[in-house]
């Protein structure tokens, strides 16, 4: 079986994010960049059918600049087994479709089973290249799973839903994207840093895609500032709940 | 202009968020509400008949709810059609051949205002465009799901904890507990107050990644972001990675021991106190206050 992870790197998850005095980007400056945390559970997943099946095969994919290919390395490192780099001039500037049509041209070239995607990047929170590339191959697609199951002429893919999961049978190609599951994604082990190290990445070039849709940033902000809270500090705890309850009703209009 | 709000069902009812948004759309121009029939019909199968009434029909701008199933087959339609997609939208308006949305990004630690040319697809979330009491009951049109070969629905299995309550991405109202509830037998107190209020339960990642609580409940990055009327964080410290997910609702009440707590940097009201003593005292507040006394 090969499986495919189609990965972004994006701000780490700790960073405080700033808006640019432009109001169109965010301040790179002193930014820690790495792998956008739904694509890691899609790694640890993928691992995982590879620890039970060790004749797996699991190979990740970007679409980025150069500093992408330290996403990838951190991949290798946890123990994905070959890495591609999707770049090139204009690479910044595709637009969602474009990026899953480049994606596309790869998954015809690497030939997956399947392809887990995160169900979202953590900086732009759209979940659109899953859903989109699946398209492109024509393929089925299953949104926020949790987990991956070998199954009788199939695949057995969890998707977290309201209430529950639903258990869905992929047959053929597929595409998932990938929710935050109970195992945590792996930490790199030494000897996988020093694997990764020495790694070649193949370059893919991002020219002559199709990309019809583009997608103006008119305005980016931080939300509304908070604070000047009513705090009740010192005092009887239960009766400040007795004096809330009023407050939200009364005052506040919640309940 | 031609508005289309793909609607979901839940227990032989209109979800909310599709009567929300067909009562949007009605103010942007003429609305079609289309429903496809069948249960668990996958985003593929259900895409592809939207996608072929799409060619004849030419909406010039699709909405759906915000919900797992909403944006697994409003994504995949902006892909059939190849139009612009935005997720999660929480306001949006249209001015001339283009549309301007309002969604989060950076889990919800900015705000953005995006435009793209029509035709485009949004998912929307709940409560974005609240539905005015009385409203009438959209007229919907139901489709059959198209072919999509290759996945089929296997079975349902629901998760224990989870009977009976508003999913948390729809709910007006939250009661969340952290790490200062101490373990998971508090939850029997914090649903005692989301029964009184009709609140969803949230939780704090620590508490889903010890295992307190099922993931699905967990607000923040990696989880939910939410923006309900009223959220209640108990015993919450207030990680960047939670705060980020909460910082947009309305009201919040935090109710920590630690006065330094960055959760009540973000309070409207908020108790330095013991959350034990708190629980049981402010459910029976909300009791009496609900009864109007």
């Amino acid at each position: 079986m090969r499986l495919l992870i189609c990965i972004k790197q994006v701000p780490d998850s700790t960073t405080r994010v700033k808006v640019a005095p432009d109001g169109k980007a965010i301040v790179t400056d002193g930014v820690t960049w790495s792998i956008s945390p739904y694509d890691e559970y899609a790694i640890e997943l993928a691992l995982e059918q590879k620890d039970t099946a060790p004749d797996t095969v699991v190979s990740v994919i970007s679409v980025g600049g150069p500093r992408t290919k330290d996403a990838l390395r951190q991949a290798l490192a946890m123990g994905c087994d070959d890495a591609t780099l999707i770049t090139g001039e204009g690479v910044d500037a595709l637009g969602p479709l474009g990026i899953a049509n480049a994606l596309k041209l790869a998954v015809d070239d690497l030939t997956p089973d399947l392809v887990l995607c995160g169900k979202q990047a953590s900086d732009d929170d759209q979940g659109f290249i899953g859903p989109a590339l699946a398209e492109a191959l024509g393929w089925p697609h299953v949104g926020q799973i949790t987990k991956l199951a070998p199954a009788a002429g199939g695949t057995e893919i969890f998707k977290e839903t309201e209430g529950g999961h639903e258990v869905w049978k992929a047959t053929g190609g597929v595409v998932v994207t990938v929710q935050k599951s109970p195992k945590e994604p792996r930490y790199p082990s030494l000897p996988g840093i020093m694997k990764a190290k020495k790694k070649e990445i193949p370059e893919r070039p991002v020219a002559g895609v199709d990309d019809p849709v583009k997608l103006e940033i008119v305005k980016l902000e931080p939300p509304p500032a908070r604070g000047g809270g009513k705090i009740f500090k010192d005092g009887d705890t239960k009766s400040h709940a007795a004096e809330l309850a009023k407050l939200l009703r009364d005052e506040a209009k919640v309940l | 202009m031609k508005i289309w709000v793909i609607a979901e069902q839940k227990d032989g009812e209109l979800r909310r968020v599709s009567k929300e948004l067909a009562a949007k759309a009605a103010t942007l121009g003429d609305v079609t509400v289309l429903r496809v029939t069948g249960e668990r019909v996958s985003a593929a199968a259900a895409a592809a008949a939207l996608a072929e009434r799409a060619t004849s029909d030419a909406p010039d701008l699709i909405l759906a709810g915000a919900t797992p199933t909403g944006r697994d087959v409003a994504s995949r339609l902006a892909a059939k059609l190849k139009r612009a997609y935005l997720s999660e939208c929480t306001d949006l308006s249209i001015d001339g051949g283009s549309l301007e949305v309002s969604r989060g990004m950076y889990a919800g630690k900015v705000r953005a205002r995006i435009r793209a040319a029509l035709p485009a697809v949004c998912s929307v979330r709940p409560n974005a465009f609240p539905l005015a009491d009385g409203a009438t009951e959209p007229a919907v049109t139901d489709i059959a799901a198209g072919a999509a070969p290759g996945l089929e629905f296997v079975r349902f299995e629901p998760t224990a904890s989870s009977g009976g309550r508003v999913p948390l991405s729809e709910a007006r109202v939250i009661v969340s507990g952290g790490r200062g509830l101490k373990g998971p037998e508090s939850w029997s107190q914090v649903e005692a107050l989301a029964d009184v209020l009709g609140a969803a339960l949230g939780a704090s990642r620590a508490v889903t990644d010890a295992g307190w609580r099922p993931n699905e409940e967990q607000v923040g990055q990696t989880g939910k972001t939410v923006t309900p009327d009223l959220y209640i964080a108990l015993g919450i410290s207030g990680a960047i990675q939670h705060l980020a997910g909460m910082t947009s609702s309305k009201v919040i009440v935090a109710v920590n021991k630690d006065p330094d707590a960055d959760i009540f940097k973000v309070a409207d009201y908020g108790i330095v106190g013991d959350v034990f003593e708190f629980l049981p005292a402010f459910t029976d507040a909300v009791t009496q206050v609900k009864r109007g006394s």
